[in-house]
């Protein structure tokens, strides 16, 4: 029952923010985050029971739930979902902590949020088909009233732009999901992978085809991308972390939890377009970011560039190219999850965002700075931490088998290396801009939300063995799974 | 799941009365289905009372006892195995049932809606209610008919009353609405009477069961005179239903009429017109590899027409009536692909169009009465001055956009996957991309009912009346219940979805 109490929580905090009258501000708060840190902590009980040794689901739930066509509520996490299952309950946890900044219609943002958590939730833990879907719809409405209700910006814009774009991929994925169920007549992910390599090869091209167009645009895979700028730059603040942080990483689970296992001679088939596809993410989403001018859309376009190692290290299908991509979305939510949080500090502070108006922030916020530099280090890669094990595996795994994608994605390390070092020139070196004399340091709250964030940075650059021990099992099964299927 | 295309032909041999193959022996006429007798001198006593009393209260109160009196013979009436009373005219399967219950469960919520509108003036609201409760009996004997005079005379009895009903307010705008709605029903009905005697005269009988058998023998040039008498029977069908290309009627009237009468017109004839289609074609199921084109080609021109025009709509109720035309496009599907399953997903999809398209209108009836506006200008701000309802709005929008868990949902999964699994892909995926342009008018009235300032900052007065929110209430919540527990919707459907001619 653990997972189903994990998805209750934030079910429950939605109930109780619902049931709260609207002026309550400090109990719909607290409802909020009790509700998110229940979450985390049986995520992290999940963590300390679950038993990297064995193989298959653990902690498995099943019972009918629509009869007449075989849906079963079925949740179960293996090696590959719990590191998600984990940085989502510590994202969910942490943005609810920089929500306290979200200064108008409290009840309504909360109860929103907290469905957002349940479907990112659900998302990682369902092992029906049908579930899957549901919950991966789930996210979409509330995210869409975050970004249109409480972003700045052209809020409206972004958010239907949002909005269409994610279902417009939907429904390609929706309807490689009905031809799937038509043929093996089930919803179950296992009995589906088990089936799906029986599947003719033209058949399972057009089934990937389909799970791909949904996938893609969550990711984002170039050129299913404009939406990410336009949407993370005008989301409020936790909304950006989220989007960034587990939003993207339901498009990359997508590929290793259903396109991959279900399809596997076509995902062999377009191994090489995908690392294309990833390099392309990686080069041209760090050289459109260092064009920006805009601290939040530099950001942002990092994002495209980094999900690209992951498409990279997961095209390769070695051992060591799906460590490093499963690594590298793990890394990547909490890095970037920070980074937004950090954009979000300045901003409520100074109302701009623009990098230019900044300089010589160091002397005068000295934490800030330190978190800055922190997190820009782990972005470009530096060894150590987090995003650097990410980066290498992926990089590792790929040079193998797609040896010239590898070699130009380099490019887009070093064009990593020049807008972060840029940004922290920019907005910390120099002199003193004098808009910013008063400029005040900060506060503990924005403190103990990034804190966290930045043990884990340090510890999975440190000890990466922990996380990777973790995933091994399941991937190697992958692997034997895929590449089995020739 | 699939069942084979073309349909079972009954085992008894029909006893034939007279030219038009009236059927003797198959009960007393109306004996077993008293519902719709109920209905019919309900209907007209509350005219009566309508003319006579003062105020709209006896003639409500005498409504819904009509109406309970009617589902109460529904219920209690045994009705599978099938049975075909009143001279073989009229046939009680599973299938007409399901399409009886809907057709009552569309009066209940109209009923509300009517009698909290304050756009309909007390005086002629007793009228209104009956007239109602006469086009629910017409909806009823539509899904019911086993015979071309039948259907003939029950497409009329719900024509001419919602001819009246559209034009019952007293302005200008309603009574050009009723003229339209007149004009364009006379020649339609007037067409598919044409193609009903072509019919006729090619083989010699008007009951659908021996029209199967009959087209089953023809062949040669005789095939392709056929085929002519059931496009212009289609064409007649296809006006009821808003089908392209006799859809044009639909915003004007729907616009027109007063925003309940609208809230009937979107929904009641619609599911009665594709009941009819359906038994209709199963009747022609010899001509189904020369119909069946067609009608693809017509799902998709009509769904696609429907939410392209809907996009640049700025009066909510042509906007809805855009959205009833795409809708419509989406229950073809399951009448195009002729199977099984595809029957099973029209009937859950109507179930779950019902609910959210009378929502939907219902909230239009609050706003209405709120505003005294139509434009979608009147929603601005709308979720500050009244939460509930927006928040109810916003469900029924999703639901109609197709998003989960809600039971519009549900029933746009089976729709396109009976495309799926009947091999039309390209039908799902048009149907999958009409999805994505019908969002944009959707979240539209979302997004100013949300993300917009409200123009004036007090609560929407008046709220909705008891009757409204009983209407939205439960309209959403069926919505959203079903929506996350349609197992035992399926499970009563797959039971209901048995096509047959007796």
């Amino acid at each position: 029952m653990l997972l189903t109490w994990l998805l209750a929580c934030p079910l429950i905090g939605m109930l109780v923010v619902l049931a709260l009258p609207k002026t309550a501000v400090r109990a719909i708060r607290a409802a909020a985050l009790l509700a998110t840190g229940f979450a985390l902590l049986l995520s992290l009980e999940l963590l300390i029971a679950y038993q990297p040794a064995a193989a298959g689901m653990q902690f498995v739930e099943r019972a009918p739930w629509i009869p007449p066509l075989r849906i079963f509520y079925h949740l179960g996490v293996d090696g590959i979902s719990l590191p998600l299952v984990i940085l989502t309950a510590l994202l969910g946890f942490l943005a609810c902590i920089a929500s306290y900044s979200i200064a108008e219609r409290h009840k309504e943002y909360f109860a929103l949020y907290l469905l957002l958590e349940v479907g990112m939730l659900g998302t990682f833990l369902a092992l029906d088909l049908f579930l899957f879907y549901i919950f991966w719809e789930l996210v979409l409405v509330p995210m869409y009233f975050l970004i249109g209700i409480w972003g700045g910006g052209r809020r409206e814009y972004s958010a239907f732009k949002f909005f269409v774009y994610t279902l417009a991929g939907s429904l390609a994925m929706l309807l490689a999901i009905l031809a799937l169920y038509f043929r093996a007549h089930t919803f179950d992910l296992l009995e589906l992978a088990a089936a799906g390599r029986t599947f003719e090869l033209g058949f399972q091209q057009l089934l990937f085809l389909g799970f791909f167009l949904g996938f893609a645009v969550k990711v984002p895979i170039f050129p299913f991308h404009t939406w990410l700028p336009d949407a993370h730059v005008d989301a409020p603040t936790p909304g950006s972390v989220l989007l960034a942080g587990v939003l993207l990483k339901m498009g990359g689970y997508g590929f290793f939890r259903i396109a991959y296992p279900i399809c596997p001679a076509a995902a062999m088939g377009f191994g090489g377009a995908m690392a294309c596809l990833g390099v392309i993410n990686i080069v041209y989403g760090a050289f459109v970011a260092m064009a920006q001018t805009d601290f939040k859309r530099l950001v942002a376009y990092s994002s495209v560039s980094h999900m690209g190692f992951v498409l990279l290290g997961l095209a390769s299908l070695t051992p060591e190219g799906l460590q490093g991509a499963m690594f590298q979305m793990v890394s990547h939510g909490v890095v970037t999850g920070a980074m937004f949080l950090l954009v979000g500090v300045l901003y409520d502070r100074t109302h701009t965002r623009e990098l230019s108006a900044f300089g010589g922030l160091g002397a005068r916020v000295p934490v800030y700075a330190g978190f800055l530099i922190f997190f820009s280090l782990a972005s470009l890669g530096l060894p150590g931490l987090s995003g650097f094990i990410g980066e290498f595996l992926s990089l590792v795994g790929a040079f193998g088998v797609w040896r010239w994608q590898t070699v130009v994605s380099l490019l887009g390390i070093v064009a990593a290396a020049a807008y972060m070092l840029q940004v922290i020139q920019q907005v910390l070196l120099g002199p003193l801009n004098e808009r910013w004399r008063e400029l005040p340091d900060m506060t503990l709250r924005e403190g103990l939300s990034l804190a966290p964030l930045l043990l884990v940075t340090l510890g999975l650059g440190v000890l990466p063995l922990a996380l990777l021990e973790v995933q091994d099992g399941a991937l190697q099964r992958l692997i034997a799974h895929v590449v089995g299927a020739r | 799941m699939k069942q084979g295309r073309g349909s079972c032909r009954a085992a008894t041999p029909p006893a034939v009365l007279g030219l038009v193959g009236l059927r003797a022996g198959g009960g007393v006429p109306g004996s077993a289905s008293p519902a719709e007798a109920i209905l019919s001198l309900g209907g007209l006593l509350v005219l009566l009372i309508g003319a006579w009393a003062r105020g709209h209260r006896p003639a409500l109160t005498a409504s819904w006892l009509t109406l309970a009196a009617g589902a109460a013979a529904l219920w209690s009436a045994p009705v599978p195995p099938a049975s075909s009373p009143f001279f073989g005219l009229i046939l009680c399967d599973p299938f007409s049932l399901a399409f009886r219950w809907l057709a009552l469960g569309t009066l209940a919520i109209v009923l509300l809606l009517a009698s909290a509108s304050r756009e309909l003036a007390a005086a002629v609201r007793g009228e209104c209610y009956g007239l109602l409760l006469l086009l629910g009996v017409g909806l009823m004997l539509m899904a019911e008919a086993n015979h071309l005079l039948m259907a003939y005379l029950a497409m009329e009895l719900v024509s001419l009353s919602s001819y009246v009903l559209v034009g019952f307010l007293r302005e200008r705008r309603s009574a050009e609405a009723a003229l339209k709605y007149l004009l364009f029903g006379a020649l339609s009905s007037g067409i598919m009477l044409f193609g009903m005697s072509l019919l006729f005269g090619l083989t010699g009988s008007l009951a659908f069961p021996d029209l199967q058998a009959a087209v089953a023998g023809t062949g040669g040039p005789m095939a392709r005179a056929l085929l002519v008498a059931a496009a212009l029977m289609l064409a007649g069908l296809a006006f009821k239903i808003s089908m392209v290309p006799f859809h044009m009627w639909t915003p004007d009237v729907y616009e027109g009429a007063p925003a309940a009468v609208t809230a009937l017109l979107s929904v009641g004839p619609k599911a009665a017109g594709l009941a009819l289609l359906l038994r209709l074609l199963e009747a022609l199921a010899p001509l189904w590899a020369s119909l069946s084109p067609l009608l693809l080609a017509l799902t998709v021109v009509t769904m696609t027409l429907g939410n392209l025009v809907a996009l640049v709509q700025t009066n909510v109720k042509r906007l809805l009536a855009y959205s009833t035309i795409g809708q419509v496009g989406y229950l073809l599907i399951g009448l195009a692909v002729h199977t099984r399953v595809g029957h099973e997903a029209l009937l859950v999809y109507l179930v779950a169009y019902l609910f959210m398209n009378l929502g939907a209108f219902a909230c239009v009836v609050a706003v209405m009465n709120g505003t005294g506006s139509e434009a979608l200008e009147a929603f601005r701000g709308l979720a500050r001055r009244a939460p509930g309802l927006s928040l109810a709005f916003a469900v029924f929008l999703l639901s109609l956009a197709g998003i989960p868990p809600l039971l519009g949902f549900v029933g746009k999964f089976l729709l396109l996957g009976s495309a799926l699994d009947a091999g039309e892909v390209a039908l799902a995926v048009a149907a999958a991309v009409n999805s994505a342009i019908a969002l944009y008018y959707y979240t539209n009235i979302i997004r100013l009912m949300y993300f917009a300032p409200p123009a004036q900052a007090e609560p929407l007065s008046p709220s909705p009346s008891p009757a409204l929110r009983l209407a939205l209430g439960s309209c959403a919540a069926a919505t959203l219940a079903l929506g996350l527990w349609p197992g035992p919707l399926l499970e009563l459907i797959s039971r209901l979805a048995v096509v047959r001619l007796l």
